[in-house]
């Protein structure tokens, strides 16, 4: 019989595989998940399943001072501060969204998200600088996959739960930790 | 906030609940009638559960044309859509928004107030007939359930089956001796309306049960969010509550009659019985609802939709109330909150460049062969022109184009023989330079010197023109004299 494994491995390759869009191969998914466990690890990958949010994917494997690492193949992508900080609040939208009800999908307008952000820009920023910057921002976040425009109305993003794994305790500490270093560095100017 | 039934609301219950029940608000409301109206029809008439946002304003878009007709045109000044939203609106709650799962347009539902308001509204008309029998026997058959139910003796027990089989014996007997009594009109009638009326009212319960269980879910989570006390004492608050939906009377009421419904039997013998009762004469005079027939199909699929959504809910309750999420989730919360405090203090001076990373979605592989080649970009003519239908002359150029023919090496080829003499023929052109692709070229000369106007074709005269083809035939052709002219 036909090896089932290549038909759940390439398509985690190419990037995350959501339980609801595929049952058949979600469940071809949890049924080898060791073997593509034992795989992953060859190529300095980890598979994270989320059987609770449906979705699973492969990360970059952390690895021990004393190992030699590999070389990387989940690359890292570069964030604005206003991009990391809009992360930030997403997460933080999702997180309560969660608390106040039984729904899934969390779908917010640009003027939501604009007026979710604006209390964190200069004051003096005009909001037609405001908005194209955060168009430009939103497409961003689009690209990397943690929003998710809704077909044929242009303003409204569902927030890919998928977030949740990414902008996660650890990566908010980090955020945290490097914002309290800057503005450390700026009252120590005497600028902020 | 459950309603308390067992009393009635005393005189400041009522005034908050004038001011804040969805229900009362919708009667209060201006536009009630027009509200109404459209959920009525969009809602309760087709027993519909759920409907995408154009196609709802599209209906009350033609409700509100029709309308501004009949009462002019600055009526209801506002468009559809913001009517809706309006209605949809936390103050309002008369119509609950949502995105389902394979849908990215929003879709509406009535919301149990609305129902209830639907309803008060519709038993404002006085019915035609009012049975009382068949109410009172309800009572009565609640009671008895009640009190054999409840029956710890099981002497008693048997003695009140053995009770009721004795009636069925001398039943039989009467019916054995001639003695049929038929339920006369009247009481068909009496049953009938409180079936129906049960029956409809069942089916706006869903409703009320699925809101029930959203209503009850928030709590839990609110409950938890806001959980201050130890993680010890959390898990004993919440051990209580993790099948707190399933466990709740409405939860196992409504597993009860899930269950009831889905067995095969019971669905069979409800089609049975609701076949041979809309049948009866009595029962067609009141001219039922047609689509009562098919009443416990629509059980069916409103019970499935709650169900779902009980299932749902109780799957995320549970991951909710998971130790390690409730842990990050407030570790989380806790460093949003001074992420966003360091932001403010830094928002005249925003940290320049590139800030975090984050790793991508799948690793990236890149594969040569996939990216695309270079390609001349086609270049596509376009003509306006009517086309007619097909005449001789487009075959040439059909059979031509079979072949790649070099056109303006053809005509190189005669402007070069036309240097050293004034005219030339087409028999000295080929002789010249013998005929390599065929017939596609011979073809091409043809048409070289249909197109240019000093070459002349004389019909009256032929030569013959000659080549070998690729599988080494010699071949000729009879043509018109055709001379190329300088």
């Amino acid at each position: 019989m036909e090896d089932p494994l290549p038909q759940v491995l390439i398509p985690l390759l190419k990037g995350v595989i959501y339980a609801e869009a595929d049952p058949p191969r979600w469940q071809k998914l949890l049924d080898l998940q060791a073997r593509i466990r034992e795989v992953a690890a060859l190529m300095g990958l980890e598979l994270i399943i989320d059987e609770a949010e449906g979705h699973a994917f492969l990360r970059q494997r952390e690895f021990a001072a004393e190992e030699t690492p590999l070389p990387r193949l989940v690359p890292r992508r570069p964030l604005s501060f206003l991009v990391s900080l809009l992360l930030a609040l997403l997460r933080r939208r999702l997180l309560e969204f969660d608390q106040s009800g039984g729904d899934t999908r969390l779908v917010l307008h640009r003027d939501d998200i604009a007026e979710m952000v604006r209390v964190f820009l200069p004051e003096s920023s005009n909001e037609a600088k405001l908005l194209d910057r955060l168009d430009r921002d939103l497409k961003r976040i689009e690209e990397l996959g943690f929003l998710r425009r809704l077909k044929g109305q242009e303003h409204l993003f569902e927030v890919q739960r998928i977030l949740k794994s990414f902008v996660d305790a650890q990566w908010l500490g980090e955020f945290n930790e490097r914002l309290a270093a800057y503005r450390k560095h700026l009252e120590e100017d005497g600028g902020a | 906030m459950s309603p308390d039934f067992s009393r009635f609301p005393d005189y400041h219950d009522l005034v908050l609940l004038r001011q804040q029940h969805p229900a009362w608000r919708l009667l209060a409301a201006a536009h009630a009638p027009l509200v109404l109206t459209l959920l009525h029809a969009v809602f309760i008439a087709p027993n519909r559960r759920a409907l995408p946002r154009q196609q709802l304003i599209a209906i009350l878009d033609d409700l509100l044309f029709d309308l501004r007709q009949q009462e002019g045109g600055d009526a209801f000044p506002k468009p559809a859509a913001a009517y809706l939203d309006d209605w949809a609106g936390d103050d309002k709650g008369w119509l609950r928004k949502y995105y389902p799962e394979d849908s990215d347009e929003p879709h509406y539902d009535l919301t149990p107030a609305a129902v209830q308001a639907l309803e008060w509204v519709t038993g404002l008309q006085r019915r035609e007939f009012v049975g009382t029998e068949s109410r009172l026997l309800l009572v009565f058959e609640l009671l008895r359930q009640m009190a054999e139910g409840s029956e710890t003796d099981p002497e008693a027990r048997i003695a009140e089956l053995e009770r009721r089989r004795g009636e069925i014996d001398a039943e039989i007997a009467r019916i054995r001796g001639g003695e049929l009594e038929l339920m006369d009109p009247t009481r068909l009638r009496d049953r009938f309306l409180q079936m129906q009326d049960t029956a409809r009212r069942l089916l706006a319960d869903f409703r009320a049960v699925e809101q029930n269980f959203r209503d009850l879910d928030r709590r839990v989570r609110e409950r938890i969010a806001t959980w201050e006390g130890g993680k010890g004492e959390l898990l004993a608050e919440v051990f209580g509550h993790t099948d707190a939906i399933a466990d709740s009377d409405e939860g196992r009421s409504f597993r009860a009659f899930w269950d009831f419904l889905m067995d095969p039997r019971r669905q069979e013998e409800l089609t049975g019985l609701l076949e041979k009762i809309l049948a009866l004469e009595p029962v067609r005079q009141l001219r039922p609802d047609p689509r009562l027939r098919r009443i416990h199909y629509d059980w069916l699929e409103a019970g499935e939709a709650t169900q779902r959504t009980v299932a749902r809910l109780s799957q995320q309750l549970r991951r909710w109330l998971d130790d390690q999420t409730w842990l990050e989730n407030r570790r989380i919360m806790a460093l949003l909150r001074d992420i966003e405090q360091h932001a403010i203090a830094v928002r005249d001076r925003l940290p320049p460049g590139d800030f975090m990373t984050v790793d991508a979605t799948a690793p990236a592989i890149e594969l040569v062969m996939e990216r695309p080649l270079f390609q001349p970009s086609a270049r596509i003519r376009i003509e306006d022109r009517v086309v007619v239908e097909g005449e001789a002359k487009t075959l040439d150029e059909a059979l031509f184009k079979q072949r790649f023919v070099d056109r303006e090496a053809l005509a190189d080829h005669i402007r070069h023989l036309l240097r050293s003499q004034p005219q030339v023929s087409l028999a000295r052109v080929v002789a010249a330079r013998p005929l390599a692709e065929g017939l596609a070229e011979l073809l091409t000369y043809l048409e070289l010197a249909e197109a240019d106007p000093r070459a002349v074709v004389d019909d009256a005269r032929s030569e013959t023109i000659e080549w070998t083809g690729s599988d080494g035939v010699v071949r000729r052709a009879r043509v018109p004299l055709i001379l190329y002219c300088r």
